[in-house]
């Protein structure tokens, strides 16, 4: 890893520069008469089709968590970190039936957040508030997973890798300085074209990937007993064996939990719900909720890479040589499996397929900041024009954010960083989703049970250390449950005790007679399917139901 | 104004669109159904075939989903367009309420 090479580095320098070029020049497709408005820069004038929707939110979703913390855990624990296959099935029946009554009412009321929503819904700044804050905080270290994705391709690279700090991280930063730089002029239209150069690249890297290397690790029966030998042996950091090939019945809890959880969660993540409310109609979130999984299978086919890779001897030696940074494996089995440029090939597939998602993360977060802090705290009465301006400037803002994270916290399996967000994500589902049903739930139930949750999920989390370093910190997602006696993904416990506060609260604050709040919605607003997106339906005042 | 026998028909095509959707949940969520690694397929423990499969049956079955749900808020045939339009516009009735 000490030289450089040439032909690999170039190819993804390359393949950088024209995705910068793509996403400078995404600012002119579609172009609308006012740019200056977040339906434009936040939501690429929420027209997207079936087609560019299923780039962008294939681009949205599948990030460096499905191509370097995915194979990254299967390489380190076995089975475990499979879970991410089981999460992306379940995430789509779920999302089938919740979004386009999301959708629905966020077009007819001009919503741009599921913060926007609850706010009309509950009639509660307040209320919203906590979504908002929640959705930037849990969206910053999901960035930060983006940029440890793009460093291990560099580390692999061997770019700076033996020079100082600031030489090393420097290609990361400029990176991530010309992403922020086409972010804010092009808004989501710059990730949603440069999606499809990297679903390009990947589709093309991993289905090469996994139909070559294992003819040259010696087939898959060998690739699963070699994995299977490797993980039954003892971690000297811990003690006891690496992982297993199969989940054993001691971590069936955590396993289910881990995958419904992520289910759960992925769609309360403000990037993904800037991805539905970007379509066109409420059809194409239905119909790419059956195109979507194709992504799916790759994901499945990537989270083997990490058995390739132990496979591998010269990958197995690599990590061990990096400090056992397990992240490397993916970037390591192409060098160590493809020609210089096919693996230059791979490696922009990643970087470019980090870069992506960490796009429409920063504007999500950035339509958050400036409707429901923004604009609630600062500015009452900001113009479309002002409020599109905040966006551009917090969407570099939360970048930065990202990075502290990055630098802050562990990375032996750096997939913890999307599962802390998935922890405090999954909070805002009951305020969220039981608000596109109903409002049983009282508005100050919903915001203690979530108050109570992120306390519970934030304060377990932390206790937990990295394996084999008593007193370290957010070194795992999963943690006994009191009272059960099983290892469960922290979310769910917290998302358990989110909705016990919120139920015998509401029953409490309705006894006490305590005021609902104002409800700006109608039940047919959340079947709605206004076709033009330029003129939303004209919302007749409602009263409080 | 009423006709109930649409109604009970598009409550039975939410029905069916629910259990295809639970189905598609249930089928991974169990995880003791599959923590095993017999019998395996072209070297693939069962426990890791068995999950890459339910990938393309979620498709189907969403797919499955997706038609049905367009069956039951497609307009009544002899109905205007957008006679039941409120001010929500078409697809009024997409969902049982």
């Amino acid at each position: 890893m000490s030289h450089v090479n040439a032909v690999s580095f170039t190819i993804l320098i390359v393949l950088f520069l024209v995705v910068t070029a793509v996403g400078f020049a995404a600012a002119r497709w579609r172009r609308a008469d006012s740019m200056l408005h977040l339906d434009q820069w936040g939501l690429g004038g929420r027209g997207f089709g079936t087609f560019v929707s299923w780039f962008l939110l294939g681009g949205d979703l599948y990030t460096a968590y499905t191509f370097i913390a995915v194979p990254a855990l299967v390489f380190g624990v076995g089975a475990t970190g499979f879970f991410a296959v089981p999460y992306t099935i379940m995430v789509f029946p779920i999302v089938f039936v919740f979004a386009p009554r999301l959708w629905s009412v966020c077009r007819v009321h001009g919503y741009v957040t599921p913060a926007d929503f609850v706010r009309g819904r509950y009639g509660s700044p307040g209320l919203a508030l906590a979504i908002a804050v929640t959705g930037i905080l849990a969206t910053m270290p999901y960035i930060a997973l983006q940029l440890v994705g793009i460093q291990a391709v560099l580390t692999v690279l061997g770019v700076g890798s033996n020079s100082s700090t600031f030489l090393k991280d420097l290609p990361l930063l400029i990176a991530f300085v010309v992403l922020a730089a086409y972010t804010y002029l092009s808004g989501l239209r710059a990730p949603a074209l440069t999606a499809f150069i990297k679903d390009a690249l990947v589709y093309i890297a991993i289905i090469v990937a996994v139909i070559y290397i294992p003819t040259r690790v010696g087939g898959w029966t060998h690739i699963f007993s070699n994995a299977g030998a490797h993980l039954a042996t003892t971690n000297p950091k811990t003690g006891k064996p690496f992982g297993a090939l199969v989940t054993p019945p001691a971590g069936e809890w955590a396993y289910a939990t881990l995958a419904l959880g992520s289910a759960l969660a992925l769609f309360m993540y403000p990037h993904a719900v800037t991805g539905v409310l970007a379509t066109k109609r409420r059809d194409v979130i239905r119909r790419n909720m059956a195109i979507l999984p194709a992504y799916s299978l790759i994901l499945g086919l990537v989270a083997l890479l990490g058995y390739m890779a132990l496979a591998s001897p010269g990958v197995v030696a690599g990590v061990k040589a990096a400090d056992g940074n397990s992240q490397l494996a993916v970037p390591l089995l192409f060098e160590h499996m493809f020609p210089s440029w096919f693996a230059g090939i791979g490696y922009s597939a990643i970087v470019i397929g980090a870069l992506v998602p960490a796009a429409i993360m920063s504007i999500a977060a950035a339509n958050l900041f400036t409707r429901n802090i923004y604009r609630v705290l600062f500015n009452p009465h900001a113009t479309p024009a002002q409020e599109t301006r905040v966006a551009q400037l917090f969407s570099l803002i939360v970048k930065a954010g990202a990075l502290v994270f990055v630098l802050a916290l562990s990375k032996t399996f750096s997939i913890n960083l999307q599962l802390l967000g998935g922890i405090w994500i999954l909070q805002t589902f009951p305020a969220i989703v039981a608000g596109l049903y109903t409002r049983w739930f009282h508005r100050w139930a919903l915001l203690l049970g979530w108050l109570a949750a992120m306390v519970y999920g934030t304060v377990v989390a932390y206790q937990q250390p990295v394996a084999g370093e008593p007193g370290s910190h957010f070194g795992a997602s999963t943690a006994n449950v009191p009272g059960l006696g099983h290892t469960a993904y922290i979310a769910v416990t917290a998302f358990v005790i989110n909705l016990i506060v919120a139920v015998v609260l509401t029953f409490v604050f309705r006894a006490l007679k305590l005021a609902a709040g104002t409800d700006e919605t109608q039940p047919a607003h959340y079947t709605a399917d206004p076709e033009d997106p330029a003129a939303p339906v004209a919302v007749p005042t409602s009263q409080a139901s | 104004m009423s006709q109930p026998g649409r109604t009970r028909n598009t409550t039975a095509i939410w029905a069916v669109v629910t259990l295809l959707l639970l189905v598609g949940i249930v089928g991974t969520l169990i995880v003791p159904l599959y923590a095993r690694a017999t019998p395996a397929l072209g070297g693939f423990p069962f426990f890791y075939w068995y999950q890459l499969v339910w990938i393309p049956l979620v498709a189907i079955l969403a797919t499955l989903a997706y038609l049905l749900t367009r069956r039951a808020t497609r307009p009544r045939s002899g109905q205007q367009p957008g006679a039941a339009a409120g001010p929500a516009g078409r697809g009024q009735r997409d969902e049982p309420r």
